[in-house]
């Protein structure tokens, strides 16, 4: 089949409104969403306090944070696999092949990206943000929600880079989810198995639809950041 | 008369060399003050220690008839000092409300808010700009923002670094103009500066670092 052929193929799947195609897209779309949702709100908070606080071995904590975003995706999934495995000591979740094992795969994948650029945007930011905080009487906790609201638009990238990851990733929830058709079938297994298949039209189109999820979750948090002010010249 | 505070034995060591030992500074209540000393005395570390910016290595303070040491600090200085950074920082919301962080901060009823805020924007001359970005200020606006932002808390002991650096002209003025004000109104002041001006400003009190020491004149 020609690359032509097959995209031809593709469009006239996605317009046709293949079901299974479209189960694909949504657990997808579910798993990184979700996984996303529970890795921000720990992955923030840890970056701002490593960030902003001294301590002994700081140093050692920020370098193995950057090195987790080298891990391989199928590294992960196998440490999960054994962990959630019937004699594996997660195993009484019954999450290996399911929902829940993916989502937590993507947790894990997620969550060092979202980190490491958590804590270079609140290093980057200018201390005398915290400072005035301090100096005015706010709480810790206000002292973190204004500083994260300065440093907004490097958690915006961070979390773009964080979907980004999360969405390709192919290794983990191949391993941890077992690529079960209409339940833990995602648009990378569903692509890397139709491709072993020589369905290349089906994994056209599932390439496409990611492309296009790309662009549309980008898009939103591009939105969300609004315009970043840059007071500077404009080359 | 009781002073508002007293530090005892500050020292500050960086490395093996000491920067501060002063064994005993009192501000009275109402008073002003101005802080001199060469470029690189420790004017700024001064102030940011008393602002609980920067730690001291061993420091205790009288305040309120009650002595605690310096590091951690202490929540009722927290509430009765504030110190502002010879160049300030607004956070990038509006004008108005970076005057009125201070107040939402420390959980201000909502429904005076408005009448301090107001109050503090008159005083300060910058009620036209409440709806700006404080990104577009210019310097001498952004110091008047922060004197605001910082009067409006009503603060015991006001703590100063250089209100007057790299302004000239108007906006110098102005903002020389409002200091006395400040003082007028009860509080205390202490302001590092090299200000001829703000310096024989009267009924200032003289603090002069040398060689880690402080002379009062």
């Amino acid at each position: 089949m020609g690359l032509l052929e097959a995209t031809t193929g593709a469009f006239a799947l996605l317009w046709s409104g293949d079901a299974a195609l479209w189960q694909i897209v949504w657990v997808s779309v579910k798993t990184t969403l979700s996984g996303l949702v529970l890795a921000t709100p720990p992955a923030v908070v840890l970056g701002y306090l490593i960030a902003m606080h001294r301590f002994p071995g700081r140093r050692i904590v920020v370098w193995l944070a950057q090195a987790a975003l080298s891990l391989p995706t199928v590294l992960i999934g196998l440490l999960l696999y054994l962990m959630l495995s019937r004699r594996g000591p997660l195993g009484d979740l019954g999450w290996l092949f399911s929902q829940p094992g993916i989502i937590a795969g993507q947790c894990l994948i997620g969550l060092p990206v979202l980190l490491a650029f958590t804590l270079a945007a609140v290093q980057a930011l200018d201390p005398r943000y915290a400072e005035t905080a301090l100096a005015h009487g706010a709480s810790p906790l206000r002292v973190m929600f204004s500083v994260l609201h300065e440093a907004r638009y490097g958690v915006m990238a961070a979390v773009i880079s964080g979907f980004g990851r999360v969405i390709s990733e192919v290794g983990c929830a191949l391993m941890v989810g077992g690529n079960i058709e209409g339940h833990t079938r995602t648009i990378t297994t569903a692509i890397a198995l139709e491709t072993s298949k020589g369905e290349f039209a089906q994994g056209i189109a599932l390439g496409i639809v990611l492309v296009t999820l790309a662009l549309a979750m980008n898009g939103v948090l591009v939105l969300l950041q609004g315009e970043a002010h840059n007071p500077g010249a404009r080359l | 008369m009781t002073p508002l505070l007293s530090v005892h034995a500050l020292h500050k060591r960086h490395g093996e060399r000491l920067l501060f030992d002063i064994p005993r500074l009192d501000i009275a209540a109402g008073a002003a003050y101005v802080l001199t000393g060469a470029n690189g005395s420790g004017k700024s570390t001064l102030l940011r220690m008393l602002g609980g910016l920067e730690r001291c290595t061993r420091c205790s303070v009288e305040f309120d008839g009650l002595r605690q040491p310096l590091y951690p600090y202490p929540r009722q200085l927290r509430q009765a000092l504030v110190y502002v950074h010879q160049h300030p920082i607004m956070f990038s919301t509006s004008v108005g409300h970076n005057i009125a962080y201070g107040l939402l901060a420390r959980g201000a009823d909502r429904r005076l808010l408005r009448g301090l805020v107001d109050e503090a924007m008159t005083w300060a001359g910058v009620t036209h700009l409440r709806d700006n970005d404080p990104a577009r200020l210019s310097g001498g606006e952004k110091q008047r923002v922060a004197l605001a932002r910082a009067r409006v808390l009503q603060p015991r002991l006001l703590l100063l670094d250089e209100p007057t650096a790299n302004l000239d002209g108007a906006a110098r003025e102005q903002v020389i103009a409002l200091i006395p004000t400040l003082i007028d109104q009860g509080a205390s002041v202490i302001m590092a500066c090299h200000d001829r001006e703000l310096i024989n400003l009267p009924g200032m009190q003289r603090l002069k670092l040398r060689d880690g020491h402080l002379e009062v004149r």
